[in-house]
């Protein structure tokens, strides 16, 4: 225990410790700042060679020199370029080791470190890059995870979509956003397999909304009957009910209208919005009056969605509007007053 | 002669004070080790910081729309300049919503001018109450580009209004002298996408521009500025942001995203009545809004705080400036800290109440007024022979040794993990300030906290005269 009278010798000697490290890190910056203008020129006598056709004797020399400059500058490169070049490049890396160094640096070190050497081996086709990336499916980190399964799946290597969802723990413990461009790039290869998620039960609901949108833009109408569905089944308040609603709408096709009639007179605000716009996306003219009754929402947010939608669904809808700016509640007046206003349509 | 032999109630009263004064700056030291060791915990495990292009590769996909939204008063000078930077920000969807705030220059007639934009309806949201808005202005051809001209209510009345008007999920909320790196909002949305269920509200670093290269609304050199005033608030940003907030985010009870920048989601924001009128703390008052409505709901969430540097700003570099905003500063903490002293120690809203509002008790409330009292009554004691020498160097170490330690510490964090210093002279710089800062300038903005305490007593009003240097530009 401290007594009053170590406090000051404590703070004293924390102090001085602090300016010794401080000093050192000063001394090393201006070691750092002299090899950083070393590495500078010999990035700009590297640049040419390396995008030129150079060959490995030369190269093997330059790496002797400054493997590391040159590793940075070759993955930097690999990320900017496409194509041939891409493929020349990395051919030139792999002759080069640099992935040895890039697998080891997925191993060890920060997490910062070990993501960005997942995105940069996606770019390598080789099998000890592709089981480097495989085992960092299991990391311990889970943005590595996600990194190297990005990775895997951009260059179409990614393990079975069902494993990959155990492995990343999607849907359970991750949540992250990116699992959608995770799918979608799945789905580019393999759609069936990324199908199969929406179907099977099993499969956690945020999971199974990915998937959805992951395959929006396939144009499998298909899917349209799975997902109605799926929005029939789901509860009010299910968080992912409106990603569903939403996915209808991106299908622009009529057979989802009763999800989206059940939507339209959903308690929760959110569900109604999603519906609403969804309605005017598909076109949907048979949900129109029920859609002029939601200008007079308590939400904003749904009557917007629902003046926005009558808007999208033409001439009738529009003269909807026109009607609600004479007889409508206050609250339905300005909507439909504001929404052709904002289109420059005459009420 | 004899020595004089003081009353033992005098003895004790003299000692009891001592305590108290050693004891309050023992518990703020704790607190700032301990934040030391989480920032530098959170540090080592915040994701790459990457170029934009990754950035871009990365999150664009699911990135939200954002609205930003710039209030502005009287900006006649820079609106042109600030508008156009903000419109070049590297994001897939964005809107940018400039609020003239009843401006009694030519701030909306430049913006008018400059961006062709005529007035236009726009159905928007009425939740927020703020002074009427006169009209919405917009350009077909930069229909990211939208200003809306309202009456007079002050910053928190303008950003309500921009609010209401704004479309997008999340907003951003800055202030109108902010420079934004241009991947600001790449940057910040990442825990909005990487968490989506839970995130409400996210943080951002900011630094001082002062000194360093402007251009285009950007920031293209950075340099340490001369004047010692402003490399003195060099150190206290590093010390807020680099320590403190990425420390209490990393707990869970981050109470302040600063005005300057903030990306909130916009629903929630709304749930609680928005930006509260009648004070100056409203960026601590609106993240403290969000942690009580959440709690009260039982619902999971987070409220983030990212270390890369989003925001420049400008450091008043006046003496008289400096101590109107600090004064300002105080009078915020403390208007938010009583309007919700209920949340204190209270288990209903756990760790902010006990970790959040403990910090703002014994650094904010508490803190100034008992360090004053030791400048004043320590040494004194000290020579009359109340007190014996240790306890008038426990006093010393607890506000002039540990504060060093405390100011380098956070440069070696600096340095070990983010090295934004571009010269290894601006380190021997800043490592000076760092220790010179303790001795003169720390006792003066103690008392600057003491006069914010006096006005929130006397609950004065206002945000007095703000001048503005302007940044330098290339």
């Amino acid at each position: 225990m401290i007594s009053l009278g170590d406090l000051w010798t404590v703070s004293i000697a924390l102090s001085g410790l602090a300016l010794l490290i401080m000093a050192g890190l000063i001394i090393t910056r201006l070691v750092a700042e002299r090899r950083q203008r070393a590495s500078r020129a010999q990035r700009s006598k590297l640049l040419p060679l390396l995008l030129g056709n150079v060959c490995d004797t030369t190269l093997l020399n330059l790496r002797r020199e400054g493997p590391d400059v040159l590793g940075q500058l070759t993955t930097e490169l690999i990320e900017l370029v496409r194509g041939e070049e891409r493929a020349q490049l990395v051919a030139t890396a792999t002759r080069l080791g640099i992935t040895d160094a890039l697998r080891r640096r997925l191993k060890v070190g920060p997490t910062r470190a070990r993501v960005a050497a997942a995105e940069v081996l996606g770019h390598f086709p080789d099998d000890h890059c592709t089981a480097a990336l495989e085992e960092a499916l299991d990391d311990r980190d889970s943005g590595v995870r996600l990194a190297a399964a990005q990775a895997l799946a951009s260059s179409d290597r990614a393990p079975p979509a069902q494993l990959l969802i155990e492995r990343l723990r999607l849907g359970t413990t991750e949540h992250s956003m990116l699992m959608v461009t995770l799918l979608g790039e799945v789905a580019r290869e393999r759609p069936n397999e990324v199908r199969a998620l929406i179907d099977q039960d099993e499969v956690p609901a945020p999971v199974r909304a990915a998937a959805i949108e992951a395959l929006g833009s396939s144009g499998d109408y298909l899917l349209v009957g799975v997902i109605t569905a799926l929005a029939l089944a789901a509860n009010d308040d299910t968080p992912e009910l409106p990603r569903y609603l939403r996915a209808l709408g991106a299908f622009q096709h009529p057979a989802a209208l009763p999800a989206i009639t059940r939507g339209l007179t959903s308690s929760t605000w959110w569900v109604r919005a999603a519906a609403a716009e969804a309605a005017g996306r598909i076109g949907l003219s048979e949900t129109a009056e029920c859609l002029r009754r939601m200008l007079d929402d308590g939400d904003w947010w749904v009557r917007f969605r629902a003046g926005e939608a009558l808007v999208r669904l033409g001439g009738p809808g529009q003269q909807l509007l026109a009607e609600t700016c004479h007889c409508g509640s206050d609250r339905a007046r300005d909507a439909a007053r504001l929404t052709l206003a904002e289109l420059a349509i005459a009420a | 002669m004899g020595q004089f032999e003081w009353h033992p109630l005098a003895m004790a009263a003299a000692t009891t004070t001592a305590w108290v004064v050693i004891a309050t700056g023992l518990l703020q030291i704790f607190f700032y080790l301990v934040q030391l060791v989480f920032a530098a915990i959170s540090l080592t495990k915040r994701p790459p910081v990457v170029r934009s292009s990754m950035l871009w590769c990365r999150y664009a996909e699911q990135a939200p729309p954002i609205a930003v939204l710039a209030p502005a008063y009287n900006e006649e000078v820079t609106i042109v300049e600030s508008v156009s930077s903000l419109l070049a920000l590297h994001y897939p969807d964005f809107e940018v919503v400039v609020i003239n705030d009843g401006s009694s220059d030519g701030t909306l007639q430049r913006l008018i001018d400059y961006f062709s934009v005529t007035p236009v309806n726009r159905y928007h949201d009425l939740t927020m109450t703020h002074q009427p808005i006169r009209a919405v202005y917009a350009n077909p051809r930069i229909p990211r580009l939208l200003i809306v001209d309202k009456e007079n209510g002050g910053k928190s009345d303008a950003l309500n209004a921009g609010i209401n008007v704004a479309r997008a999920p999340l907003f951003c909320s800055i202030d109108a002298d902010s420079l934004l790196e241009s991947d600001a909002l790449l940057r910040a949305v990442r825990p909005f996408v990487e968490n989506p269920d839970k995130v409400v509200a996210v943080g951002g670093t900011i630094r001082l521009a002062n000194g360093s290269r402007i251009a285009g609304g950007r920031v293209e050199k950075v340099c340490l500025p001369r004047n010692f005033l402003a490399l003195v608030q060099i150190i206290e940003y590093l010390r807020a942001f680099l320590m403190a907030r990425l420390a209490l985010s990393h707990m869970q009870a981050l109470t302040v995203i600063s005005g300057a920048f903030g990306l909130f989601r916009r629903r929630l924001v709304l749930e609680v009545g928005g930006y509260s009128h009648g004070t100056v703390g409203e960026d601590m008052e609106l993240v403290v809004k969000l942690h009580r409505h959440m709690r009260d709901l039982k619902r999971p969430y987070r409220i983030e705080f990212i270390p890369e540097p989003v925001c420049w700003t400008e450091a008043p570099e006046d003496l008289t400036i400096l101590g109107r905003q600090r004064a300002r500063w105080q009078r915020g903490a403390l208007e938010t800290f009583a309007k919700h002293r209920d949340m204190l120690f209270n288990p209903r809203y756990g760790r902010i109440g006990f970790l959040g509002f403990g910090q703002v008790l014994v650094v904010d409330v508490l803190g100034p007024i008992i360090e004053v009292i030791g400048y004043v009554l320590i040494p004194l004691l000290w020579a009359v022979g109340l007190l014996s020498l240790q306890y008038l160097l426990a006093f010393l170490a607890i506000t002039f040794t540990f504060g060093i330690f405390l100011s380098v510490a956070t440069l070696i964090l600096e340095e070990v993990e983010l090295r934004r210093f571009p010269h290894a002279s601006d380190l021997v710089a800043l490592t000076l300030v760092a220790v010179v800062e303790n001795f003169g300038y720390r006792q003066l903005s103690n008392v600057w906290r003491l006069r914010g305490l006096w006005q929130f007593l006397r609950k004065h009003q206002g945000w007095g005269q703000m001048t503005r240097k302007g940044f330098q530009t290339a």
